[in-house]
């Protein structure tokens, strides 16, 4: 029957599948994108459908904890990545290509064509906004390609001549320990005390100045001329960290802000649930997962409508949505009365982007690799 | 006849439809559908569906839609009309189906329930249908293998959206409008905008003849089940004797006129002067109905001319006992329609006018639902291109074999002969494009030739949209698998790219903004199976005696003889005069007809770019 189209080579049903997975960083990664990488690895695992992983990261520079069936080699720098990705990938049979970045698209591609395997390509964002040197013949060959929001499909779609209903959106998760908590011991041994706390959370990478810390800066005079007691913590470090305390001396609001620095995972939770407000202008996001940690620990969070904050955001129904002009209103509006607060917030997040959701969109993309839509609609009855 | 839509919210992260938005985009078809309105939630709230309905086939509210099946776990919208479905509901009948109604939307529901996609197969007709499968969890979509019928569908990613009309979906505000490349280039390449392409990103149409099912992974890759260059090529492995033609003809036609007879409300007939439309009288009368309205366009201009058509349309109508109405337009007509013409127009095309004033006649003379003569020239190789692309090949083929003939003559050409080119832009691109039956096609159709547009568009955007439509390996397309003989060649490139992407959309959204439903008995997949094994026979000519003498009574001499010569239609110096008024006229020749297009076609891209995130010509 016609709508049993299926891969040449392809396994057949009930057996399970080999993956090859390129990658910046995931096991022993630091960042959003490892994570990303992690969950969408550690779901796979989990749905049972999958008999082995090789991953080949270009970085790891923390301990390496994955799964059983999850082999990870080890990073050897550009060069070794190219010889490393090559040897293993094609002589390493395998069912699924993840090629956890568009840079190593025409490897992936490649490797992808010589075991008939399925091509499976990540996209988050700031890696296709601009019509980088990637290539695109390569991406467009491409039998799913998974995106991080709406907007950075939306990019994907007008870049690159692809059948749209393949660029599929997998959104990020958030981790099970981001959960709503007492914060005052974060505020203790930092001597915050019952300041009312503005946060960020982000790199502080003079590429990434699209970020909007330096908004914040700029409109705390205005917060604090209506008389609220505040402090604006910045959780990450970065190259442009100096930058940003030479800008608030000159708003001079210095003793307003501190940064933090890059904080370990336990502290990240406790600042989360600490602050009153995550806020984090920013204009360049694939999708923002920080708005959805500041979330689900209990913290509205504020964002500008753009790009794959919306995503993050709900469209304005988790967090606050505003136009930049209208910054200020929206963060004294939910200093002095935050919408939803605690556990109906961090359970509306998880109701839309938890990590029950992400298993079963990853265990639908996984479906859809395996079969097309005729077997789908025989066997669900 | 109707209009439908409906908004799925797949991604657990999507925000369920808003009943606004549903009923904004429903209610911006209404005239698809004044007769009625509905609209449907399934239980958990995440998939809505809404139809505006113009009653054709039982008139009661029974019939209303969405439909639900007697369970509640299916629910459709449908726009078009089943003409095999007295058959299917008696096969179903007879396996133990039972019906509430007699409307051919409730043979759809249990036809789905008992074959699922493969349902469309069975179809004849022309549709365009969404099916809610509760116990599935998924959504069905389907349209025609003609494309008589269109389907525009949206994916955000985590919502899907799809409506009858491009202008619907929008109206919905939920959509972006960033312009698709591939939408404009093809436009201006053309003269309508090539499917799957609009003139926006993030809309594309349902290609005809696919099937697509959305459920909570998205939707997924669109299916053909219909391919009819495949019908051609079939039809040409077993051709008839020359002999067999005119009865294979003669009875095919007879055949899909009947079956497009089927209405609960009065059919009447678009009559030119013309062998198509004349033969589609005759045949009517030979399929038993008695009382036929029939409609024929006149034009002040050419009142007691040669290129009259009226007069040889009243013989027409006589000769076959048909009530004739003519209705005079006249150029101050046109004016004061066309901001109406304009806005029903759903996606910008440089033809269309004409179906715009007979579809208001027909609406005048109190008429729902007439049959037209489109698609003849493409069935029975009645346009030049039949007799013209065969003889260009043939003749073009070892001189575009010379390398860089191509570049060499589009770089001399404006040198040697500057007034050729001039008047004759297309002849440029003759060694270009004259190697393969696409290119020819192109060449034959093209309103410009693609190295002609960065003169009024955007180079970045020429770029991008020719690299996204990849307009000679769409055209390709249609040649696959191989019709089998040129007959059948330039009758799958016409049928599948002129007629999809020009007629048929004039046809619907020019009859629609009158509620008119156009019956199209020569697009039909039936016929076209009939007729494959006599298309490979026919040569221009042939195929249009044969049709006039397709009826019982054939049609008299004079018209085949006459049709020949065509008549005059002064709609195109009506172009020419809003889009060029400092050359006004109230004729346009042969000759400057080309011009007046391309001139016309960027005042409606101007037009239409209002509405498009910044596509308007330089």
């Amino acid at each position: 029957m016609h709508l049993l189209r299926r891969h040449d080579s392809f396994r057949h049903a009930g057996e399970k599948l080999r993956c090859f997975a390129l990658v910046g960083d995931a096991f022993g990664g630091r960042g959003g994108i490892a994570q990303y990488n992690r969950d969408f690895l550690n779901a796979l695992v989990a749905s049972g459908r999958v008999a082995s992983i090789s991953i080949l990261p270009r970085h790891a520079p923390d301990p390496v904890s994955a799964p059983e069936i999850v082999h990870q080699m080890t990073p050897r720098g550009r060069i070794g990545f190219a010889i490393a990705g090559l040897v293993s990938g094609l002589t390493q049979p395998a069912d699924v290509v993840f090629c956890g970045h568009v840079h190593f698209a025409r490897m992936a591609c490649l490797i992808a064509r010589k075991w008939r395997a399925k091509l499976v390509m990540q996209a988050h964002g700031v890696e296709i906004w601009s019509r980088p040197k990637v290539a695109w013949s390569a991406i467009q060959k491409s039998d799913l390609i998974l995106c991080v929001s709406r907007h950075t499909r939306s990019v994907m779609c007008a870049q690159a001549a692809v059948e749209p209903d393949r660029v599929v959106v997998l959104s990020n998760t958030v981790a099970n320990m981001f959960t709503p908590g007492d914060g005052s011991k974060f505020r203790q041994r930092r001597g915050l005390g019952n300041k009312r706390l503005l946060l960020t959370v982000g790199r502080l990478a003079s590429a990434e100045r699209y970020k909007g810390h330096d908004r914040v800066i700029s409109t705390m005079p205005a917060i604090l001329a209506q008389g609220y007691d505040l402090m604006y913590l910045i959780a990450g470090d970065g190259d442009d960290r100096h930058r940003l305390e030479q800008l608030a001396r000159e708003y001079g609001v210095e003793d307003r802000v501190q940064f933090l620095g890059a904080l370990a995972a336990d502290q990240l939770v406790e600042a989360y649930r600490a602050a009153d407000v995550f806020v984090m202008p920013s204009t360049g996001e694939g999708f923002g997962i920080s708005y959805l940690e500041a979330m689900a620990c209990g913290t509205p969070a504020l964002g500008l409508a753009a790009g794959g904050a919306r995503d993050a955001l709900g469209d304005g129904t988790l967090g606050m949505m505003v136009e930049e002009r209208d910054l200020c209103e929206g963060i004294t509006r939910l200093l002095s009365a935050p919408p939803l607060r605690g556990d109906a917030l961090a359970a509306a997040v998880q109701a839309r982007f938890g990590p029950a959701k992400f298993q079963n969109a990853v265990d639908a993309v996984l479906m859809r690799l395996c079969d097309d839509a005729g077997r789908t609609w025989h066997e669900a009855a | 006849m109707c209009g439908l839509n409906g908004i799925y919210a797949f991604h657990p992260a999507a925000a369920a439809p808003e009943e606004s938005e549903l009923l904004a985009t429903r209610d911006a078809m209404r005239a698809r559908g004044p007769d009625g309105s509905g609209a449907w939630w399934s239980e958990n709230g995440r998939c809505a569906l809404a139809h505006r309905r113009l009653s054709i086939l039982d008139l009661s509210d029974r019939a209303s839609q969405p439909m639900l099946s007697e369970d509640g776990r299916l629910a459709i919208v449908f726009n078009g009309e089943i003409y095999n479905y007295p058959a299917l509901r008696a096969e179903l009948e007879a396996r133990g189906t039972r019906f509430r109604t007699s409307s051919d939307t409730e043979v759809l529901l249990h036809l789905y329930a008992q074959d699922g996609p493969e349902m469309a197969r069975s179809l004849r007709g022309m549709f365009a249908l969404a099916i809610w499968d509760e116990r599935r969890g998924g959504l069905f979509l389907a349209r025609d293998p003609y494309g008589i019928k269109p389907l525009y569908v949206a994916n955000d990613g985590w919502t899907f959206r799809f409506a009858s009309q491009v202008k619907a979906l929008l109206a919905g505000q939920k959509i972006s409008r960033e312009p698709e490349p591939a939408g404009i280039v093809g436009f201006e390449l053309f003269g309508s905008v090539p499917e799957p392409f609009t003139l926006y990103r993030d809309i594309r149409a349902l290609p005809a003849g696919h099937t697509q099912w959305v459920d909570k992974i998205g939707p997924r890759e669109p299916r053909p089940f219909a391919n009819l260059a495949s019908v051609l090529s079939l039809g040409a492995q077993e051709a008839l004797p020359a002999t067999e033609v005119p009865a294979c003809v003669a009875n095919t036609m007879l055949d899909s006129v009947k079956s497009h007879l089927l209405a609960d409300v009065e059919v009447g007939v678009f009559l030119s002067a013309g062998v198509d439309s004349g033969a589609l009288l005759g045949l009517m009368r030979d399929a038993g109905q008695r009382d036929i309205q029939a409609i024929t366009l006149a034009f002040e201009e050419f009142r007691n001319t040669d290129e009259d058509e009226s007069p040889l349309a009243a013989r027409l109508a006589e000769h076959y006992g048909a009530r004739h109405v003519v209705r005079c337009v006249s150029e101050a007509e046109f004016y004061n329609d066309l901001p109406d013409i304009l806005s029903a127009m759903d996606q910008p095309s440089i033809d269309g006018v004409n179906s715009w004033f007979v579809a208001k006649a027909a609406r005048e003379a109190g008429l729902k639902v007439a049959l037209s003569g489109l698609g003849g020239d493409e069935l029975l190789a009645g346009y030049p291109s039949f007799m013209d692309l065969p003889r260009w090949r043939k003749r073009l083929r070892l001189l575009t074999m010379i390398p860089g003939i191509g570049r060499v003559s589009r770089e001399l050409l404006p040198i040697l002969a500057p007034g050729l080119v001039k008047w004759k832009p297309k002849a440029l691109g003759v060694f270009e494009y004259g190697r393969s039956w696409p290119g020819l096609y192109l060449l034959r159709r093209a309103l410009f030739l693609p190295a002609e547009l960065h003169r009024f568009l955007d180079s970045g955007l020429v770029k991008t949209g020719l690299a996204r439509l990849k307009p000679l390996q769409m055209l390709a397309g249609h040649l696959k698998p191989d019709p089998g003989s040129d007959t059948g060649r330039v009758c799958a490139l016409e049928s599948l790219h002129y007629m999809r992407n020009q007629l048929l959309r004039d046809a619907d959204w020019a009859g629609m903004a009158h509620g008119v439903e156009i019956r199209t008995p020569f697009v039909d997949a039936q016929v076209l199976r009939e007729l494959a094994p006599a298309i490979a026979r026919i040569a221009p000519g042939t195929g249009k005696a044969a049709l006039a003498n397709a009826p019982s009574l054939p049609l008299p001499g004079e018209i085949l003889k006459r049709a020949k010569t065509g008549f005059g239609v002064p709609t195109s110096a009506w172009m020419k005069n809003i889009s060029m008024p400092q050359e006004r006229s109230s004729r346009t020749t042969a000759d400057s007809k080309g011009l007046t297009y391309r001139r016309w076609s960027q005042f409606v891209l101007g037009q239409a770019g209002g509405g498009c995130a910044s596509i308007t010509p330089a």
